[in-house]
């Protein structure tokens, strides 16, 4: 309550917060892509060589492939993959052990991001702590309570690092969920990614805390493509959490992210995404182009994967977190907040796969355009034949906040089986003239009127937060609003 | 069997015969010219391919693997044609037998309403007609209606007068009898004068199911100011046929389109019903029916692109699906900027009643302004069960139980059919479909 | 306090208030009585500032300022206070969060720091407890799944807690039962005091029974056709409204 209220106070300047950029000595690969870049990659992190083959037939496929132009509901101009830096690094990362090594440079940057990349418990507890693993451009620079993790058996470090270290589990799991053949992006990112995060939970083991992974575009000129990896074994569960931020440029870079999860009987998996990449200015200018594929598998029986994302941030976004629900009595959700405001266009949901029987999936999604920004819902429901007793409800709501936006929904249901309940609902609507009204009356201006507003009409999605997440999220949506209302 | 013609494809196929029968069909210069322009327009699009977002769950290559042919056969007997009569229907019945019209000298009042074939188009009315043919359904918004257009052997013209209300509705029996595998063409232009009202009805029908016969119907409709216009689509009778109907509606200021779609029969079925609101305080109703079984396919593809402010428009589809069947409702709202105050709605229930069934629906909305408020619901399941027992447990056979709630599933849709001899027509229908 | 003089105001191209005129003094109680159409929900929206209304003559002021002039929140923070005859409902947001920062929001145009969380807290109960509203406020929505008389209490407790130097109540009376009619009007005499001036808008005279007005004003075709006190709020339950009629008829006639 005070928390909510603190961060009404705050909403204050209009300005996207995080559009700085930090000056440090940076490494970078030659502009553009061809095989000798992938090997620059992989020779930068010493892989082994199955890791360079597997970009390298991955690269030879995309090559094939031409970018998904005539679904989404985007427009962009054609990107040039030769003009983009595949790989920077800060110069000073080494192999590091204690947060002393980490360049100072850094370490503010992430201060004035609000991430704290110092091991300090909490008066609450070790139960609300965060373990986060930070990236920046193409590398992870920091790790935290990566011991104290350990002491479970719980594996979290970097991509890089996982490779070297836990080769059996990346070559079992990397691209089971997501092969580098299914899109156009993925192929792109298993070819050139450059790092990310790892994360293994060992049977049985309840992670004590939220782990988390901060990306950070730094560097002008490059793109980001990261992968992290998700292994809940038998009976485990994790919180895991995302955000990201990149400095206000006029240029558009491009992030490319795969995200794999993979939950094995009985066990849960929660994955909670802000996403605050740099959107562009007013007039369209500049941006993220955020291309992510995203999907998780319920593998075993009772498993469940839980996806919660605001999205408020990026020029484009095209991303689709799914589930495959491939277990008995498995579980999939997909809870998300879309906001596009100014030119902003966003093509975003989920696909629910069910092929176990007694599956169950729930989708809500909260759509908010404003300005001149397209946003549009797009998500598959599939109940395969022999799905018994499979189960969806979907939500999709439109919330428009000017007359110069679009609020678009593009449902698919395919369904196959006949003990299947599938029901899809959507509404579009404007804002409510009576509620605002109401609301100024009780004193409370336009502006912060519409931010509660919004946040009432997303809070199904936002109580799917963790505490300081939904914080963070409430401030963003309030935020990513200013000025939408005339 | 190396022979070249073998690797040309469908598409390409249907392209060359045109190209030759080009000179030998009918129509004015300008009717000519449009037709060398859609034909110009398929050959860009060809056929749908694999890939094709609009025709993602209705592939259209199984309906050109036999060789078709433009070219049909005499149409069958009189006496065959009244097997498809409506009981107790007293309409004004005109035919069209493998897209060629046929007028009956009687039923019709020329002071309020008009029908001719190309042929027997008056001079004096050749050029509104010109002023209004492939003006609505355009030849590069979709292969059929571009082959339609360049294809067609004649056109069925109807014209009510401004202010005329119609007595007795209007049958359209649209009949496909072929002895071999071909490919038809029909067109109808209908034209509804301002406050103006009328009903017509336009049957579906095929003689022999044992042919691969592809009909591609187009339909244009505009409804002028004030104006209203019920239109009820009936296929049934049309086993073996494998049709692909496109009907497009333009609606001008404050008039009132109510039209329905009962699918039963035809082995592969695609329907495309785009109606285009383009004036203020119009009134839309698309609803739908389709009961399937063995391997029938069936696509509803309906879209309603609200352009002016103060509309309303309507859709409910439902569904019932049995043995191996397949359905498919695709459904779009298109909201554009100017269109303030849309009120929209849609609604697609569908009952899944055999494992080997399938349902694909994809309903959509697209909004560009603000003001408005529209909404889909959509839902696929079985027979309540609890209802099933309520019904049983008062001594209802599990058999007519499920009848009787199928019936009253499908009720929301036939409760709206206003002429009465076709409402009870299709209610004998739905039961004796459910019950075997 | 509150002075309205030959307001004019509609909707669209209609003229609802013609020609009205008010003065309102610090504690004093003004009830304005008519029938239905006479105009008295528009001269709640006028005067709270609600914009599908368009004022094309006269004048309003409010402690000595323009009303009129204001933006519906800035009238809120200089103390007017609508309780609204249809309170709407804003899902997903709490009862709590919404008086917190409408409260935070009136203190910071004073110049006044936000309260306390705990004075907060405390003052939730105390109101809460005046207008015996029970539902958990935390937990649920702004009027949201709230029965008739849940919300018109609700609107009194707001009132309790913004603590507004003017409080209008539009038909604040209607869909009441006798017992919430009577804890409705007792939370507002509680919150009669010197400085505080209220309007009440009503159709009948039993709402006026619990709060008792020093003035009784009869409203008809947009203006105020009868002025007194209270006894005339009992004349006119006798009477009706036809007597009203009649009596303007007379006059037009003579």
């Amino acid at each position: 309550m005070a928390k909510e209220n603190q961060i009404l106070e705050e909403i204050t300047g209009g300005e996207y917060k995080y559009g700085f950029s930090t000056d440090i000595e940076t490494e970078t690969a030659a502009i553009g892509l061809s095989e000798d870049t992938i090997r620059f990659i992989s020779n930068k992190k010493q892989e082994p060589s199955w890791m360079l083959e597997a970009r390298l037939k991955a690269y030879r496929y995309w090559l094939t492939l031409e970018e998904p132009k005539h679904w989404p509901h985007l427009s962009y101009p054609t990107i040039n993959y030769q003009d983009i830096i595949y790989y920077a690094a800060p110069k000073k990362q080494q192999q590091l052990s204690s947060l002393n090594e980490v360049d100072p440079e850094l370490l503010r940057t992430f201060e004035k991001l609000g991430i704290s990349l110092e091991e300090q418990k909490r008066l609450s507890g070790v139960q609300s702590t965060i373990a986060i693993d930070a990236v920046i451009d193409s590398v992870s620079v920091k790790t935290t309570f990566k011991e104290t993790l350990a002491e479970k058996g719980i594996i979290f470090c970097s991509f890089s690092e996982a490779v070297q270290e836990h080769p059996e589990l990346v070559k079992q799991y990397m691209g089971s969920m997501v092969p580098y053949t299914d899109n156009f992006f993925a192929a792109l990112n298993a070819a050139v990614f450059s790092d990310g995060s790892f994360c293994y939970i060992p049977k049985g083991v309840r992670c004590p805390m939220e782990l988390s992974t901060y990306f950070r575009i730094n560097t002008s000129g490059t793109g980001q493509f990261e992968r992290t990896l998700i292994i809940a074994d038998e009976g485990s569960y994790v919180s895991y959490l995302e955000g990201c931020t990149a400095p206000m440029r006029d240029e558009n870079q491009l992030h490319a992210a795969v995200v794999e999860i993979v939950a094995q009987k009985n066990a849960e998996v929660k994955y909670s995404t802000v996403q605050n990449w740099y959107p562009g200015d007013k007039n369209g200018k500049g941006g993220i182009y955020n291309f992510v594929t995203k999907r998780g598998i319920c593998a075993g029986d009772n498993s469940k994967i839980s996806w919660t994302q605001v999205e408020t941030g990026s020029a484009i976004t095209w991303k689709y977190p799914s589930v495959i629900l491939k277990g008995n009595n498995s579980v999939g959700e997909f809870y998300s907040v879309a906001v596009t405001n100014n030119k902003q266009q966003a093509d975003t949901g989920t696909k629910m796969t069910h092929l176990g029987k007694n599956t169950r999936s729930t989708i809500v999604s909260k759509g908010i355009s404003a300005g001149f920004s397209n946003n549009s819902y797009r998500g598959l429901v599939r109940i395969a034949k022999g799905a018994s007793n499979a189960r969806n409800h979907s939500q999709c709501d439109s919330l428009l906040m000017s007359d110069t936006c679009g609020a678009h929904t593009f449902p698919y249901i395919e369904i196959k089986d006949k003990s299947a309940i599938v029901e899809h609902e959507a509404t579009t609507s404007k804002i409510g003239e009576d509620q605002l009204f109401y609301c100024r009356q009780r004193g409370i201006d336009a502006e912060k009127a519409v931010a509660l507003i919004v946040n009432g009409y997303c809070k199904e999605v936002l109580n799917q937060l963790p505490m300081e997440f939904a914080v963070e999220a409430q401030k963003l949506l309030a935020v990513s609003l200013e000025g939408s209302v005339g | 069997m190396t022979n070249i013609a073998e690797k040309i494809s469908p598409g390409d196929k249907l392209i060359a015969e045109l190209e030759l029968n080009q000179d030998s069909l009918t129509g004015s210069d300008v009717i000519r010219s449009t037709r060398r322009n859609a034909l110009k327009s398929f050959s860009k699009q060809g056929l749908p391919a694999r890939k094709s977002e609009e025709y993602k769950y209705s592939p259209v290559n199984r309906l050109f693997q036999k060789e078709l042919s433009f070219v049909t056969a005499s149409p069958v007997s009189d006496e065959k044609e009244n097997s498809f009569a409506l009981a107790g229907l007293d309409a004004s019945v005109i035919r069209i037998l493998n897209g060629v019209v046929h007028i009956p000298v009687s039923g019709f009042d020329s002071a309020t309403c008009a029908a001719w074939s190309l042929k027997s188009l008056p001079k004096e009315e050749l050029s509104f007609f010109e002023n209004h043919f492939a003006h609505y359904a355009l030849p590069d918004t979709d292969p059929f209606i571009a082959l339609n257009t360049a294809a067609f052997q004649d056109v069925l013209i109807i014209k009510i007068a401004d202010g005329a209300a119609l007595a007795k509705p209007i049958l359209i029996q649209n009949i496909t009898d072929s002895t071999h595998a071909s490919f038809t063409q029909p067109r109808i232009f209908i034209h509804v004068g301002k406050n103006a009202s009328v009903e017509i009805i336009e049957q579906f029908a095929s003689t022999k199911k044992e042919y691969a016969t592809v009909c591609n119907a187009v339909s244009e409709i505009v409804v002028e100011s004030g104006a209203k216009a019920l239109f009820y689509k009936l296929q049934n009778d049309c086993a073996g046929l494998q049709l692909i109907s496109t009907t497009q509606v333009y609606q001008h200021h404050d008039s009132h389109f109510d039209t329905h779609t009962v699918t039963f029969s035809g082995s592969w079925t695609r329907n495309n019903l785009n109606i285009v609101p383009d004036g203020e305080h119009c009134e839309t109703h698309l609803n739908g029916l389709f009961i399937l079984n063995e391997e029938q396919h069936t696509d509803n593809h309906t879209l309603v692109d609200h352009r002016k402010p103060n509309c309303e428009s309507n859709q409910l589809y439902r569904g019932i699906l049995k043995n191996k069947s397949t359905g498919v409702f695709n459904g779009k709202i298109y909201v554009r900027p100017d269109a303030q105050k849309t009120n929209a709605y849609q609604s697609s229930k569908n009952m899944l009643l055999s494992d080997d069934a399938s349902m694909y629906t994809k309903p959509q909305l697209e909004i560009y302004a603000d003001d408005v408020k529209c909404s889909h619901g959509s839902s696929t399941g079985q027979i309540d069960e609890e209802a099933l027992f309520y019904l049983r447990a008062r001594g209802i056979s599990a058999d007519s139980a499920r009848i009787l709630l199928m019936q009253a599933f499908a009720k929301d849709v036939v409760n709206t059919i206003r002429i009465e001899p076709l409402r009870k027509e299709i209610e004998l229908l739905i039961e004796k479909r459910l019950a075997n | 306090m509150l002075s309205i003089k030959n307001l004019k105001a509609g909707i669209e191209d209609k003229e609802i208030l013609k020609g009205f005129n008010l003065e309102v003094k610090a504690g004093e109680v003004h009830a304005i009585m008519g029938p239905n159409g006479s105009g008295k929900s528009t001269l709640a929206s006028v005067l709270a500032g609600r914009e599908d209304y368009a004022v094309t003559d006269g004048s309003v002021q409010f402690l000595k300022k323009d009303l009129l002039e204001m933006s519906p929140e800035d009238r809120a923070r200089e103390g007017l206070f609508l309780a609204f005859q249809y309170p709407v409902e804003i899902p997903g947001v709490s009862n709590i969060n919404f008086l917190k920062t409408a409260l935070a929001e009136i203190r910071q145009y004073k110049g006044l720091p936000p309260m306390e969380a705990k004075d907060f807290l405390k003052r939730v109960k105390e109101k809460q407890a005046l207008v015996e509203l029970q539902v958990s406020l935390a937990n649920r929505s702004v009027n949201e799944g709230f029965s008739g008389g849940e919300k018109k209490r609700n609107e009194i407790f707001q009132m309790a807690m913004l603590e507004p130097v003017l409080a209008i109540l539009d038909e604040t009376d209607s869909g009441l039962d006798i017992d919430a009619l009577r804890i409705v009007a007792n939370g507002v005499n509680k919150l009669r005091a010197p400085e505080r001036a209220f309007i009440v808008i009503t159709h009948y005279q039993r709402l006026l029974e619990y709060i008792v007005p020093d003035f009784v004003h009869v409203m008809y075709n947009g203006r105020i056709v009868k002025s007194g006190t209270k006894e005339l709020a009992l004349e006119l339950e006798e009477k009706g409204y036809d007597w009203i009629k009649k009596e303007l008829g007379e006059t037009i006639e003579a």
